[in-house]
């Protein structure tokens, strides 16, 4: 038989049908589980048990000095920036003859410090007891950073770009909030 | 030990045997009842009898090996925080399954790759997507599973969803919250993908298998 014969043959659906149903219904993870389970669990009933109360208003309360740092220093900078999106604030940028490189350095700063808050309030965590997959995110996201940054004092002017910086700081904020809440042990 | 202690215990270890061997069989019922009253360790023979399941779910609606198993554990710490909430109305095995399908669409919308929200990258590609490091190598991993690994995402999710997991499509695209319409369409997707990826090994396996003759 030659190999012309199967050309452009393609598996039916009663074969793909069999080889669903002899997938395998389990599989073994390699990492062991349990013991992580059982430490969330027993956290978790740690935190209930202790104080319910105070444990509710954690979150919000960092997520509210969050957002007061961000707002204080938005303000600091320009008394109606805080609720200007990138363009007008490449605008203002402009009008105000501040730099871009001014502006960038500004929001690494602020970003920066809005950072060291959130790790302080959760008590300084070790970011590398992370799984490594989690670790990837944050230092792509970082990598991500430094990447903008440079491309910005490159590129005078573009609020894309300049939008871009932006939504990469929140988003590893917002991650590490995430990470927080859901693994406990960063 | 006093009769009437003796006869007591007797009482329990009848309603013990019982449960162990009633409907769910190996003694799951009463792991269940244990679990409910904050027993770890009645908790931790329901996690050794389910995890492989759980996992292989996580797995293949993921596609990657770690998010799987973080995922995994996120299922079980929900699983001991919801127990109460499962009334034997349905099998165990099915309502875990629910609990964790849940979990997995929620690990998704929350960690939904930032790329993706920047540039709103959609999967609109007809073909495969490249697989996550060190799947192709995965001898453990069916031939199956790893193309259904490559698929797009969504058309990941419903081909398991619907094909390997049993819903239907109005409860798929609820889930997803997506049309019923879009349900069906990439689950034909991806049936395509697989029958067009899988034959090109199925029949060139077939032609060196002939060869050796």
């Amino acid at each position: 038989m030659n190999n012309h014969t199967h050309q452009g043959r393609v598996l039916s659906d009663k074969d793909l049908a069999e080889q669903v149903a002899r997938l395998p219904n389990e599989m073994t993870p390699e990492r062991e589980l349990w013991s992580g389970i059982e430490r969330a669990i027993n956290h978790k009933g740690q935190q209930e048990s202790d104080n319910k109360p105070s444990n509710f208003f954690v979150p919000s309360a960092w997520a509210a000095s969050v957002l007061l740092v961000m707002l204080v220093s938005w303000f600091t900078f320009s008394p109606s920036i805080g609720d200007m999106k990138a363009p007008e604030m490449a605008q203002t940028q402009q009008k105000e003859g501040i730099t871009q490189g001014q502006l960038v350095s500004f929001m690494q700063t602020n970003f920066q410090q809005q950072k060291q808050t959130l790790l302080v309030s959760y008590g300084q965590p070790t970011l590398d007891k992370l799984p490594a997959a989690m670790q990837k995110e944050l230092k792509q996201l970082s990598d991500a950073r430094a990447s903008i940054r440079k491309a910005l004092l490159a590129d005078e002017n573009n609020a894309d770009l300049l939008n871009l910086l932006d939504f990469t700081q929140q988003q590893e904020l917002k991650l590490l909030q995430q990470l927080y809440r859901q693994y406990q042990v960063i | 030990m006093d009769n009437q202690e003796k006869n007591r215990n007797k009482v329990i270890d009848g309603q013990a045997l019982f449960s162990a061997n009633k409907g769910q069989g190996n003694g799951e019922e009463l792991w269940i009842a244990q679990a409910k009253q904050g027993s770890q360790s009645a908790f931790y023979k329901l996690y050794e009898k389910h995890h492989r399941p759980i996992y292989a779910l996580c797995w293949r609606m993921l596609a990657d090996k770690d998010s799987a198993e973080d995922v995994c554990q996120e299922v079980f710490v929900v699983l001991w925080q919801k127990i109460n909430n499962f009334r034997g109305e349905s099998k165990f095995s099915t309502w875990l399954h629910s609990v964790a399908t849940n979990v997995v669409l929620g690990h998704l919308r929350k960690h939904k790759n930032w790329l993706q929200r920047v540039f709103s990258i959609e999967e609109q590609g007809a073909s495969l997507v490249e697989p996550s490091t060190g799947l192709t190598d995965d001898s453990t991993l069916t031939v199956l599973d790893r193309h259904i690994a490559r698929l797009p995402e969504r058309a990941r999710l419903v081909f398991v969803l619907f094909a390997v997991e049993g819903y239907r499509h109005e409860e798929i695209a609820k889930m997803l919250k997506m049309a019923v319409g879009s349900s069906k369409s990439q689950y034909h997707r991806a049936r395509n993908l697989l029958k067009e990826s899988l034959s090109d090994i199925e029949f060139s396996s077939v032609e060196q298998g002939m060869g050796h003759e």
